[in-house]
């Protein structure tokens, strides 16, 4: 049997690469070693956070599904940063895990064009100069072909875990790692490194002194994930605060030596930003405490998440130092926290649609390209996916610019710079973070979504009215003017004296004032609107001037985006390019002057001396046209 | 860096002559040019490769216009001009009152200057010059690299990138602290402090380094020096002996003697244009003669003027203070004294004078030292080892200066930090362009700075 397109693999980028292949009406197979664990939460039971709510709500306005899924999952919501300004504001959600598989795995079920099933991919059919994909070959023999094969195998490609001095070859605690693929990726010509990653243990809440934390609730409003929801009422449960203290200190000083970390038995690298707990006593040694956030894994079991202690220390060392932990002292560790290591393919030998550079139709997404989070994962999975169906058909792939998504930013980090640790995103990735809000990514995708076909006529009607009203909203505050009595009448309490003559949309960006005071002066000033379009207008007039500022360092950075380089480039010509350099364009094969320019290793002169060349080839191929520009 | 915004610049050496040339390029520069064009139309429809005669306007804001200049337009349309795009030259009048008024006027309709061989730069980009082998720009971008254009401007321009990199560094630090409180909000970390002293400090520190741009603009384009005093003072001595102390004459300016005569020297590495004015006449008794009222407008221009009295047949006390007056209030710039012949003076040098004699050379390296100390100002002559040259950097400093007070005053009035994180953002983006760690476009304005402006 032949399927349009495969994809191994049964996390948050498989979900979504499989999702999107077969809404876009081609025929999928999602092979998977277990379908029992599809939609797992690995790490920490939360999706969302800083730039992180950010990707969930972008793959939801292009028409994926991790926004769906964790609006009916989940048991907390945060808006968190709420203080430090509507760019780095970003919801948070705890999740029921268990709920979360659940739903994830019915919504492939449910999928036509969409077929599961349980095996290990161990090889690739290719065709017989290598250079394309026809199929994949199975532990149990199987051969599939399809002509786009998408890979996502997350901690498990060869993946090998750590607690002390144990060690086994699994992909998480208790679950096979998965091997062949990794041999089958280098004979295709992949260079492959180890990553390393880590989880803190969980506890039985029973065990827990709950009493001796700092509670911490969820927000009273939840704004939903999904722009397809309009509301999300669901059961909310605390969190809890802890600290590490020196006693926790001294227990870990005391047994660094017997952490694998240590000891050189694990050599891939691990993350700067989510280090271990003894990562982080070693390091910062000056500090006293660290913060520790308790988690309910679900609400239908007792297990809870120590969220800042990861940790690969020997059990008997980790139960030690977290019953040094106040509320701590009793708890019973139900699963040891780990490391895992794991090979990962270096991303700068993939296109920016994540297409391999070496095998035509071979497509690669999540922690498997270097990176780290399942919304990281959930965002290359879509990439992927959309592009795999694109490749089929012949088309242009969807390309999403640093300038108008965090997808864009981490997919052109990737394969640009590559990553020597887990790569995770940050707010500060993004030059253009004011224009990448969380609520402004239906604005800036839907339409991008309707155009490949992931939105549906409807949605998009929906969505265009959505503009529409926003738009017309913002007219209206152009036009309506403070009258002399309005003035007076609230020189008080708005500060309105002398403001007669003045368009509410001017008032509004004074910092104090809000649309609801606007709507004291006149009730009718705008016409009943969901809360969340309101706040985003508000936003927008607010922060206009800041926006246009980086407005304009967007549109330098178009022109140089805008500069195309063809791709039968040979940089191998050219002279004055450094060594350094040539290798790295090659390697890298940047699409832009833009995405060279941000290439490691290449300098100033080196983007001159291309600019030439390219000056020049745009001038024999069409005459009269300095630089192509897109769009 | 955009490379088709409309530019502008003298094309032709500035001085007197009898016609300049006003280069000017770029997308919309015939519509832009247009507007102040009394023939907008003929402008407008011209042909490539035609002259267009018309009036510059400078249109008021009550609707009068004011004659910049009578001149012709020479047209050129895209792609068959020296840079490929859309090319006027105006062949305007040749003082430099008139060519500045035309540059003053086109600034102001839009028309940036142009960076020095811009128009090199554009041309070699429209792949309209021969240079367009990559084998020629590396040779170039080498040249720049390795070749000494003056071991004093290297030295000078390697200070400011020093200087920039360390404000930049500071900037760096506080950009990192604000992006970890920012994107770590649940870290169990204080608040990071406003970082209003450090800000503060860089924000000096550039301004410090935008005031050495008069600095930078002498020593790149020379510093003009009068050298005044009645006929008998000796002024062609001290001038010719200036003149054979200095071994290194750049160039023979144009103009040659007229009523004053000017020679292009160096004194101690910065480039000085000296003029030998006409003699000045006791006040009252004065000729009004054109030479003396051309004097004056050289002193009016000057950075330093050297008054001359003659030491060995002094005039009287008051005679010589009332002059000095007239000097100092006619100086554009300083005003050294100089009590000339002190080989043959009776009486003592009057404080406040330096004594010199053109026959022995004594006192010769005193007035050196007052000349440098005179021309560069004081701030920078000598503690400021880093000075800006160019436009684009004292624009590039201004943009960061801005983008900083934005910073200072957000912070203050609690703006959200991710809105005062853009403004920190531009400020290290503008100072990166300086250095050409941002900005790759950068680097092809440094290399094609070999070219002259216009040409």
């Amino acid at each position: 049997m032949k399927f349009d397109a495969i994809v191994i693999g049964g996390g948050h980028a498989a979900i979504e690469a499989a999702l999107a292949v077969a809404r876009l009406n081609y025929s999928v197979l999602q092979i998977t070693q277990n379908l029992d664990t599809i939609g797992k939460l690995s790490c920490n039971p939360a999706i969302g956070g800083l730039a992180k709510g950010n990707l969930v709500r972008e793959i939801d306005a292009l028409g994926g599904e991790m926004g769906r899924l964790i609006d009916r999952t989940m048991i907390q919501f945060r808006v968190l940063n709420r203080s430090r300004g509507p760019a780095v504001q970003a919801p948070r959600a705890q999740a029921d895990k268990s709920s979360y598989q659940q739903a994830a795995k019915s919504a492939l079920e449910s999928q036509p064009n969409l077929v599961l099933f349980q095996d290990t991919v161990v090889d690739f059919v290719l065709s017989p100069d290598g250079t394309r994909v026809q199929g994949v070959v199975t532990e149990r023999g199987k051969r599939l072909r399809s002509d786009a094969v998408i890979v996502t195998t997350g901690t498990f490609l060869n993946g090998r875990i750590f607690v002390g001095e144990y060690s086994r070859s699994a992909g998480r605690l208790g679950e096979p790692a998965a091997h062949g693929l990794d041999e089958a990726l280098r004979r295709a010509g992949h260079r492959l490194g180890r990553m390393k990653t880590g989880t803190p243990p969980r506890v039985a809440r029973s065990s827990l002194d709950l009493g001796k934390m700092e509670e911490q609730h969820g927000d009273p409003e939840i704004v939903p994930f999904s722009f397809t929801h309009d509301s999300v009422n669901r059961p909310q449960r605390p969190c809890y605060i802890t600290f590490t203290n020196p006693g926790t200190k001294r227990v870990i000083e005391a047994a660094i030596h017997r952490s694998p970390l240590y000891s050189g038995k694990i050599v891939g690298i691990g993350p700067r930003y989510c280090p271990s707990i003894e990562d982080k006593v070693v390091r910062f040694p000056e500090r006293e405490r660290h913060q520790i956030f308790v988690e309910p894994e679900g609400l239908n079991t007792d297990e809870m998440y120590l969220n800042g202690v990861s940790s690969s220390l020997p059990e008997d060392v980790q139960e030690e130092f977290i019953h040094t932990i106040a509320g701590l002292e009793h708890a019973e560790i139900v699963r040891p926290g780990y490391a895992v290591e794991y090979d990962y393919i270096d991303p700068m030998q993939l296109r920016p649609s994540l297409e391999s550079k070496l095998v035509r139709g071979l497509f690669v997404a999540g922690q498997t390209n270097g990176s780290s989070g399942y919304e990281e994962a959930a965002a290359q999975g879509i990439i992927a996916g959309i592009n795999a169906v694109r490749s089929l058909q012949g088309a242009e792939p969807l390309i999403l610019t640093r300038a108008e998504a965090y997808i864009g930013v981490l997919i052109d980090d990737l394969v640009t710079l590559g990553t020597n640790e887990p790569y995770r995103m940050f707010t500060s990735r993004a030059e253009h973070r004011l224009s990448l809000r969380h609520d402004s990514s239906d604005l800036r995708l839907l339409e991008k979504g309707y155009r490949v076909g992931l939105q549906s006529p409807a949605r998009w009607e929906q969505f265009q009215e959505k503009r529409r009203r926003i738009e017309e909203s913002k007219e209206l505050l152009h036009k309506r003017r403070v009258s002399e009595l309005e003035a007076a009448q609230y020189s008080e309490e708005l500060k309105l004296q002398r403001q007669a003559g003045k368009s509410f949309h001017q008032l509004l960006k004074n910092p104090e004032i809000t649309i609801e005071h606007l709507r004291r002066i006149d009730s009718t000033v705008l016409p009943e609107l969901p809360g969340e379009w309101v706040r985003q207008i508000e936003l927008d007039v607010k922060y206009e001037g800041y926006v246009s500022r980086q407005d304009k360092q967007i549109e330098r950075f178009r022109k140089m985006e805008s500069m195309r380089i063809p791709q039968d480039l040979r940089y191998h010509g050219l002279e004055g390019l450094s060594n350094e350099a040539r290798e790295k364009l090659e390697a890298v094969q940047p699409l832009s002057i833009g995405q060279a320019s941000r290439i490691s290793g290449v300098r100033n002169s080196d983007i001159a001396i291309l600019m030439v060349a390219l000056a020049r080839s745009t001038r024999t191929r069409a005459p009269g046209n300095g630089n192509g520009r897109d769009q | 860096m955009t490379y088709d915004d409309p530019i502008a610049a003298l094309a032709t050496p500035l001085g007197r002559s009898a016609l300049a040339v006003v280069r000017c390029s770029g997308e919309g520069c015939i519509e832009l040019m247009a507007t102040a064009f009394s023939r907008p139309e003929a402008l407008r429809e011209a042909a490539g490769h035609t002259v267009v005669y018309g009036r510059l306007l400078n249109h008021g804001r009550e609707g009068q216009a004011e004659l910049v200049d009578e001149l012709t337009a020479v047209v050129f349309r895209a792609p068959r001009s020296y840079t490929g795009e859309d090319v006027i030259e105006l062949v305007c009048h040749g003082s430099p009152k008139t060519v500045e008024s035309v540059l003053g006027l086109l600034r102001r309709l839009g028309f940036r200057p142009a960076e020095p061989g811009e128009f090199t730069l554009r041309a070699f980009l429209a792949g309209k010059i021969d240079l367009t082998q990559a084998e020629a720009v590396a040779e170039l971008i080498d040249a720049r690299t390795h070749r000494a254009r003056s071991l004093a401007l290297r030295r000078l321009s390697g200070s400011v990138a020093e200087r920039i990199n360390a404000v930049k560094a500071r900037l760096v630090e506080i950009s990192a602290a604000v992006e970890i409180h920012l994107d770590y909000p649940e870290e169990d970390s204080s608040e990071v402090a406003p970082p209003v002293q450090a800000l503060a400090a860089a924000i000096a520190d550039l301004e410090r380094l935008v005031a050495t741009y008069a600095t930078g603009k002498r020593l790149r384009d020379g510093a003009p020096v009068a050298i005044a005093g009645r006929t008998n003072a000796g002024k062609s001595s001290l001038f010719n002996v200036l003149l054979r102390e200095d071994r290194s004459i750049v160039s023979e300016l144009h103009g040659t003697t007229r009523d004053y005569i000017e020679q292009g020297i160096e004194i101690d590495g910065i480039p000085v244009t000296l003029y030998d004015t006409a003699g000045l006449r006791e006040p009252g008794g004065a000729i009004e003669s054109e030479g003396i009222r051309r004097s004056e407008v050289i002193m009016a221009n000057a950075a330093a003027v050297v008054y001359l009295v003659d030491g060995a047949e002094p005039p009287s006390e008051p005679n010589w203070r009332q002059e000095l007056e007239a000097v100092r209030a006619r100086s554009g710039g300083g005003v050294i004294a100089v009590w000339h012949k002190i080989d043959r003076a009776g009486a003592g040098v009057p404080p406040g004078f330096i004594g010199v004699s053109s026959v022995s050379g004594e006192g010769l390296d005193v007035l050196r030292n007052a000349l440098r100390r005179v021309i560069l100002p004081a701030s920078t002559a000598e503690s400021e080892a880093a000075v800006i040259e160019s436009d684009r950097q004292k624009q590039l400093i201004d943009r960061a200066v801005e983008a900083l007070r934005r910073v200072r005053e957000g912070l203050a009035e609690q703006v959200p930090l991710d809105l005062v994180a853009v403004d920190l953002q531009e400020a290290l983006s503008a100072l990166g362009e300086i250095t050409g760690e941002v900005s790759s476009a950068e680097l092809l304005d440094v290399m094609f700075s070999k070219f002259c402006v216009g040409k």
